[in-house]
């Protein structure tokens, strides 16, 4: 089912990438148009799901990776029908295409283990897909601005000087990503803590993952690392002046923990969230 | 008909003469009603920029008007038609189109790709439809012509990037800072280069310039020149530079003012706001070392103008891109030109046919006359209709001709095979202008 999604992904992608090169805005309509149409078939299936096993999926190793992309695109795409900019397009797609192949070609049983009922463990992970994707966008967003500060440093005004927005606009969308990223993962973090305190209480302690959840745990503890990382820059655009390349290079490093706790560590180190 | 162009532009005339042939000294509309007024051109446009100025006709015998057109520029503008004629180039038919797409297309420009050029046909063009000097076949030219120049601009990079040293200057503080309007500029010098850059800043709608200068009454009163700024004292200089976001350097100093030390200290309060420096001073007012600066950007002239260097470029490389699409823009309007060749032919046919339509009806008056009205009106529809659908199939297919020659010979058939006269055959297409009376 989630093959769907993905092929619409990957012909958006070339789209936006044509966009990119050519320029030409009836691509650029077609690639918004694609997109869109690939973030409604993931609603569908997503919204499939849902009714099928009667929550959000998430539980699934590779069905949560979906979730996270359907809500990666729908981020982008307010993104970008607010700032009408589509050249951050071609470098996230590239992001959503690869990790919908995941989903696509291995798909996972979502099955909700007795200790995972209850609202809090369903806010804890929509909290957290949603502040990792907050930190994809702004990453990219982050990226992009590298690339247009090299130039303009670099005094070579070329490809991507006439392509992407100024650099106080991505400077502004990378901070504002991180800043919504930085509540929901907060959020995402006290609820994971109350609710494991309360697994723990409860008939489920003897659960081996429930008691595997401390903070030497893989998942958490890099989850807390990332924690720590963009509450740095966030402090430091504020008191010390950390803000544009600085901010840009915190923003990827930040998202290739996420990434790298999101799909490795999830599938072979964890033993807390192996559900 | 045909299409005929003469005119003058940058590459074929000298300045001195251009000035002289200048159809908007006397206003385009005297101009468009002089040139119908002698009657050898059966439309007219008249495009006059400071770069060309060119007579965009549509006659009946090119030769002849090409040597009456040539004497009204000479005539018009009082400038002897011997100087004109070496400088005046004519094209024909199709490459009127071809040219006249070029042009708008910016491809034809002294700057490759500039802008204001469409805008100037378009006036062009409008002036000749108020002075109704245009007909379909100009029309339809220059309709065309807008539309190849709007391809032109959004399938192409033809007419993107700055390339005068201000404009680039200006682009550049755009991808830096986003919108300019709440931005404050510093001038540094109140020479007339300081101030010329300031007022090209003040146009650009920033917030508020600043100008500080070593004299103070010197730079008040450039301030007061360009109204709307202030002038700051020499020694306030790390104050105003520490609070503006785009500064400009355009002292005479021989040694450097700005040195790498004096602005990182000035951007440390700043924390991460970027700080656009554009030193245009010669010798250099600014360390070129400064540009290490984290969020410091600095250009100098010679940096500005390399950028400008890669934009002509950049634009160069688009230019066979833009021709492509001149190229099948003609071959579009090349197909309707064509197939009006046989617009005589196909007039003159209906006009036979319904002669003979009406001739018959007439000669069967009487044995008409005693039927019912409905009756009668029957009979006229029904002939009407017959001739209509014996004419259909082969307007379409001689309308579908799109090469001259075989039109030409198709026409020909059909006046022997019909014995359609010369006279039936001109008596179409009349003046589309109504002309205005003048005595």
């Amino acid at each position: 089912m989630n093959l769907v999604p993905l092929v619409f992904y990957g012909i958006a992608l070339v789209a936006y990438a044509w966009h990119f090169a050519q320029r030409n805005p009836v691509v650029g309509r077609a690639a918004t148009t694609l997109l869109v149409a690939a973030a409604l078939s993931h609603t569908f299936v997503v919204g499939m799901l849902t009714m099928e096993v009667g929550h959000v999926p998430m539980t699934g190793a590779t069905s949560a990776i979906s979730t996270f992309v359907w809500l990666l695109a729908l981020s982008y795409l307010y993104i970008e029908m607010t700032t009408d900019e589509r050249a951050m397009g071609v470098f996230i797609l590239p992001l959503m295409a690869a990790l919908q192949a995941i989903p696509a070609f291995r798909p996972s049983v979502e099955e909700r283990a007795e200790v995972l009922q209850g609202p809090l463990f369903g806010i804890h992970v929509s909290s957290l897909l949603f502040a990792y994707a907050s930190f994809a966008v702004a990453c990219v967003v982050g990226i992009t601005y590298v690339l247009l500060f090299k130039e303009i440093k670099a005094k070579h005004l070329g490809f991507f000087y006439t392509r992407l927005p100024s650099l106080q606009v991505l400077d502004r969308m990378n901070q504002g990503a991180i800043v919504i990223g930085w509540i929901f993962l907060t959020l995402g973090l006290i609820v994971g803590a109350i609710w494991a305190a309360q697994a723990r209480g409860g008939y489920s302690a003897l659960d081996p993952r429930v008691q595997a959840m401390s903070l030497l745990d893989p998942k958490i503890f890099v989850a807390l690392v990332c924690w720590l990382v963009y509450s740095f820059e966030l402090f430091a655009a504020r008191r010390i002046g950390w803000g544009g390349r600085r901010a840009a290079y915190l923003s990827a490093v930040g998202f290739l923990i996420v990434l790298f706790n999101f799909v490795p560590i999830s599938y072979f180190f964890s033993k807390s969230h192996d559900f | 008909m045909h299409l005929l162009l003469v005119g003058i532009n940058h590459r074929t005339a000298p300045v001195e003469l251009r000035e002289r042939v200048d159809f908007h000294a006397r206003g385009l509309h005297t101009a468009l009603n002089a040139l119908a007024s002698r009657g050898s051109a059966r439309e007219a446009v008249v495009v006059s920029t400071c770069n060309r100025a060119e007579l965009y006709v549509a006659c009946d015998d090119p030769a002849a008007t090409r040597r009456d057109l040539v004497h009204f520029v000479s005539e018009f503008n009082g400038v002897p038609s011997g100087d004109v004629t070496t400088h005046m180039y004519e094209v024909n038919d199709l490459e009127v189109a071809r040219h006249l797409f070029r042009v708008a297309a910016g491809l034809d420009s002294l700057v490759m790709g500039e802008p204001q050029i469409l805008g100037q046909v378009k006036d062009a063009h409008t002036a000749a439809g108020e002075a109704r000097t245009a007909g379909p076949v100009l029309n339809r030219l220059f309709h065309a012509s807008f539309g190849v120049g709007k391809r032109v601009r959004t399938e192409t990079a033809l007419g993107s990037g700055a390339v005068s040293v201000s404009y680039a200057a200006v682009a550049l503080a755009r991808k830096i800072f986003g919108d300019l309007d709440g931005r404050h500029v510093a001038v540094i010098g109140a020479g007339e280069m300081g101030k010329l850059t300031a007022l090209h800043m003040k146009s650009q709608a920033v917030k508020h310039v600043t100008i500080v200068s070593r004299t103070m009454s010197h730079a008040a009163r450039t301030a007061e020149a360009i109204g709307g700024a202030s002038a700051a004292p020499w020694e306030e200089l790390d104050s105003v530079v520490g609070a503006c976001d785009i500064v400009i350097t355009a002292t005479g100093a021989a040694a450097a003012i700005l040195t790498k030390a004096r602005i990182a200290s000035i951007m440390r309060p700043r924390r991460n706001r970027p700080l656009f420096i554009i030193d245009i001073a010669m010798p250099r007012d600014v360390e070129p070392a400064a540009g290490e600066i984290e969020q410091v950007f600095l250009y100098n002239i010679d940096d500005l103008q390399a950028t400008v260097r890669e934009n002509l470029a950049r634009r160069a490389s688009e230019v066979s891109r833009a021709e492509t699409i001149v190229g099948e823009e003609v071959d579009r309007f090349a197909a309707w030109y064509r197939s009006r060749g046989v617009i005589p032919t196909v007039v003159a046919l209906r006009e036979r046919f319904e002669a003979i339509r009406r001739a018959e009806l007439e000669r069967l008056h009487f044995k008409l006359s005693t039927l019912p009205p409905e009756a009668r009106a029957r009979v006229d529809e029904i002939t009407h209709l017959i001739i209509e659908k014996l004419l259909l199939t082969p307007t379409e297919q001689l309308k579908a001709l799109n090469d001259a020659d075989t039109a030409g010979a198709y026409s020909e058939a059909l006046a022997r095979l019909f014995g359609l006269t010369e006279e039936e055959l001109r008596k179409v297409e009349p003046f589309t202008r109504n002309r205005p009376n003048r005595r």
